[in-house]
């Protein structure tokens, strides 16, 4: 068992790219580190933000060559690495966002990436970077410049939360703090919008099971299911039982235990250390 | 939902205003035909949250509130209410529990009770949690 120790105040987001095997964190203090797996250590490499205030999100792209951190700072950091300099190199959407950037997602192609705001709206933003990304022949990607917003979507009058594509990158699904969650197909000049109300206490982050189907997690501490029928409605289905998911230590007083942790997010943040589990 | 449309101009406020005179007769016969969940109806149905003139929002809510205060039978208004209906009644109990009359919070409390078995958490911090469309 490994003990990453770097951050000094709250560990705010973690992803790990499976292909590269680089584990990126990213704190409340304001930095970033891409942890290496050399021989038997990880090891830290700082990533200058440019942050004045905390970062809150973080995930690779689905290429691993580039990761977006979502910041207080109503700023979205898309960070790259360059291979001379050996540093990853921060590059900073400034506009648009009126409040803080809850969660950010990746599009399959790599350069759309959607976000979610307090300002209660959901945004696409192209992150194409000469030299990092190829320009597609596709209509669709080759007019975008870096951080031009493709789309605004302005569902929710509340704190949005938990954006995620589809596998396709068809449909995006995002959570509002009013519980309900949003599902728009076909993202583009003339999207679909679907805003789903339901009983329970709002999700705080959803994850795509399928084209068809997502979990949601919040305040309820219960996973909830929705899927899409054949003409493509959403609604809930059912809870997901009362497992509770065990690998989530306590996480910042402020969200109490609502079992949003997934997966791969192994964060402490209580001590602002990280622990990795090696293959048994 | 109404994110889209721009707010009303205070112009407007008077046509807003004579609607609700209008619904608010509407309601007055409802009642007096011994029909509260009808009567209800027609007092939310239309009700301008897309608007911060005040008094429009008060008008509607003096026409909501008549029709609440008739209500008898709460179980059996939730059986014939659409569920369209949960989260703006919601907002207008809340505001009954606001004026802090005795008689009208009772009646709101009795009501929210029921509303929150059907309509569930969520429904509340729909209530809560929108703080552009107030009623």
């Amino acid at each position: 068992m490994h003990v990453l120790q770097k951050h000094d105040q709250i560990v705010s987001g973690i992803d790990w790219s499976a292909k590269s095997n680089q584990i990126v964190t990213v704190s409340h203090d304001r930095n970033s580190y891409v942890w290496n797996h050399e021989g038997a250590e990880w090891v830290p490499m700082l990533v200058i933000l440019r942050l004045n205030r905390a970062a809150l999100c973080v995930q690779w792209s689905p290429n691993e060559n580039k990761f977006a951190v979502g910041s207080g700072a109503k700023t979205v950091c898309i960070c790259y690495y360059e291979q001379e300099n050996n540093w990853w190199v921060s590059k900073l959407i400034r506009k648009k966002h009126d409040s803080s950037v809850t969660s950010v997602a990746w599009h399959p192609n790599n350069i759309f990436l959607a976000t979610t705001s307090t300002d209660g709206k959901c945004r696409v933003f192209s992150t194409f970077i000469k030299g990092v990304d190829k320009r597609e022949s596709k209509a669709g990607t080759s007019d975008s410049k870096f951080g031009e917003q493709i789309i605004q979507l302005d569902l929710s009058f509340s704190w949005a939360f938990g954006v995620k594509w589809s596998p396709s990158g068809n449909t995006l699904a995002y959570v509002g703090h009013n519980s309900m969650i949003y599902f728009v197909d076909d993202v583009g000049p003339s999207p679909l919008a679907q805003n789903v109300a339901f009983r329970n206490l709002p999700l705080r982050d959803v994850i795509f099971v399928s084209e068809k189907m997502v979990v949601g997690v919040g305040f309820d501490c219960n996973p909830m299911i929705f899927a899409a029928d054949e003409t493509g409605i959403w609604s809930f289905i059912r809870f997901l039982g009362e497992r509770k998911i065990s690998s989530s230590p306590s996480k910042h007083g402020s969200q109490g235990g609502t079992g949003t942790e997934f997966l791969s997010r192994l964060a402490d943040t209580g001590t602002f250390k990280f622990f990795i589990w090696d293959h048994f | 939902m109404a994110g889209v449309q721009g707010f009303v101009e205070a112009d407007n406020a008077e046509a807003i205003i004579a609607r609700i005179e209008h619904k608010s007769r509407k309601i007055e016969s409802l009642l007096k035909q011994h029909k509260p969940v009808e009567a209800l109806k027609t007092a939310l149905e239309g009700s301008p949250p897309a608007t911060r003139d005040e008094r429009c929002k008060s008008a509607n809510w003096i026409v909501v509130h008549r029709a609440l205060m008739a209500i008898k039978d709460v179980e059996g208004m939730f059986s014939s209410l659409d569920p369209e209906y949960y989260d703006i009644l919601m907002k207008y109990l809340y505001r009954g529990l606001s004026t802090g009359d005795r008689p009208t919070c009772d009646q709101c409390l009795r009501i929210h009770e029921k509303l929150t078995e059907r309509a569930g958490l969520g429904c509340i911090l729909r209530c809560l949690a929108d703080t552009v469309n107030t009623v």
